[in-house]
């Protein structure tokens, strides 16, 4: 018995997995958008230096416009590459020394980040077709605290040795740009999904109809 | 930002020993810096790892400038971290904390001075190989590299053209004008690089 459920859910992980040129596209444009927006030059606000950069935007966007696997493989990617040693993190950084820096936990929040918002997208779009942009910007807030911002105090909290009341404390300067930036995020992922239905709404349609007729 | 010159940033042609060694055991220096941080705890122990690392940097024909311009970025950082850490738990706990990020900083740059860009690619792509057996896909994976890096450039180079137009339509303060098309533009590319690929019979998974 236990031996044909795995075999099912194999087959269906694989068909999952299989995306086409297209997907692979959208998956390294995002991945480059994320770059793109490391390099626009940050703000270094809070006491331990975490720079406050568009990225934040580009993640929240890039799960939101490509759904949780895509959107997870995006930013993996462009982590995973800025962890290799390519100058893409903000200000231009790179290599496996971010992860002793106080940037650790943000830089590692990220595709967990665009994987859990795209999750939450995918579940709006189902949902609802008015107001989906407060819907969006509500999943975006929410996944930027429980995720980023969790893990973000982590990290300076280990790498700098400090208490997790002080990390917690330096993180709090990224609210109101982050609340900025997840209402530009959610217009702009509304914008993409009216321009490109294609990316993933009707995918998402498409799915919820064959499950509704299984 | 136009052009590929970013991808050249780090690395610095020689033949140093370091240059010779291949990349896994420079990514296992790197891996062991930063398990040692985490293992050390006498300062004096970690200032002597950062003396032998920069005397290694140096060795591979770097040069001090590439040395500090690795280090520049995280100065002021590691002042507040030190001085903070060094008043609440004493100076030579604060000395070790900022001289061990330091260690993993320097050991990581050793490993992008001496390695060139596309060897660091190959060795992401090699890494993917164990995971074969898991439906991954090395092939794929180095082709969606390949793309991402050709469209870094033009992404810079769409960013400057929207800011010109918004720009030129008074609308320079507006966010939703200076980003937007940005991001149509970047998804529009997406799907005529899909395109392409399909076309060439490129990028589709083997049944």
């Amino acid at each position: 018995m236990s031996n044909t459920e795995t075999t099912a859910t194999k087959s269906q992980r694989t068909e999952r997995r299989r995306w086409n040129g297209t997907d692979l596209g959208l998956i390294a444009v995002f991945a480059a958008l994320v770059a793109g927006a490391a390099l626009v030059p940050g703000l270094a606000l809070n006491g331990f230096g975490v720079p406050i950069t568009f990225q934040t935007l580009a993640v929240m966007l890039t799960g939101l416009v490509l759904g949780p696997a895509r959107g997870l493989a995006a930013v993996g990617l462009y982590t995973l590459l800025g962890l290799a040693g390519l100058p893409i993190f903000s200000q231009g950084r790179s290599g496996l020394g971010i992860l002793a820096g106080p940037s650790a936990g943000y830089i590692i929040a990220f595709p967990i980040a665009a994987g859990v918002v795209g999750w939450l997208a995918v579940i709006v779009i189902k949902r609802t077709t008015k107001a989906r942009a407060l819907w969006f910007f509500l999943a975006a807030t929410a996944t930027s605290v429980v995720v980023v911002h969790t893990l973000g105090i982590l990290g300076i909290a280990l790498n700098s040795k400090a208490t997790l009341e002080q990390a917690f404390l330096s993180d709090l300067v990224f609210y109101p740009g982050d609340i900025i930036k997840n209402v530009l995020a959610a217009a702009i992922a509304v914008a993409l999904h009216r321009a490109f239905p294609d990316v993933l709404v009707r995918r998402v349609r498409r799915q919820a109809a064959t499950t509704g007729k299984a | 930002m136009r052009g590929h010159g970013f991808l050249l940033a780090n690395y610095v042609p020689g033949t140093s020993l370091l240059h010779r060694s291949p990349l896994a055991l420079k990514f296992l220096l790197v891996l062991a810096c930063g398990l040692a941080s985490f293992i050390i705890v006498d300062w004096r122990l970690s200032a002597a790892v950062l003396a032998v690392l920069c005397g290694l940097f140096l060795l591979t024909g770097a040069g001090v400038k590439r040395l500090w311009g690795a280090v520049r970025p995280l100065v002021p950082v590691l002042l507040v971290v030190g001085l903070f850490q060094g008043w609440q738990l004493g100076a030579p706990t604060g000395a070790r904390i900022v001289l061990n990020i330091l260690v993993c900083i320097v050991a990581a740059s050793l490993l992008t001075a001496t390695t060139p860009v596309q060897q660091l690619l190959d060795g992401v792509v090699q890494l993917a190989r164990p995971f074969e057996r898991f439906g991954a896909d090395p092939e794929r994976f180095a082709l969606t590299i390949g793309i991402m890096l050709r469209s870094i450039p033009y992404i810079a180079g769409t960013f400057a053209d929207v800011r010109d137009s918004a720009r030129a339509r008074g609308l320079d303060r507006n966010p939703r004008a200076l980003v937007l098309p940005v991001f149509i533009t970047s998804v529009a590319y997406a799907r005529q690089t899909g395109e392409a690929l399909a076309a060439r019979g490129l990028g589709e998974a083997e049944d």
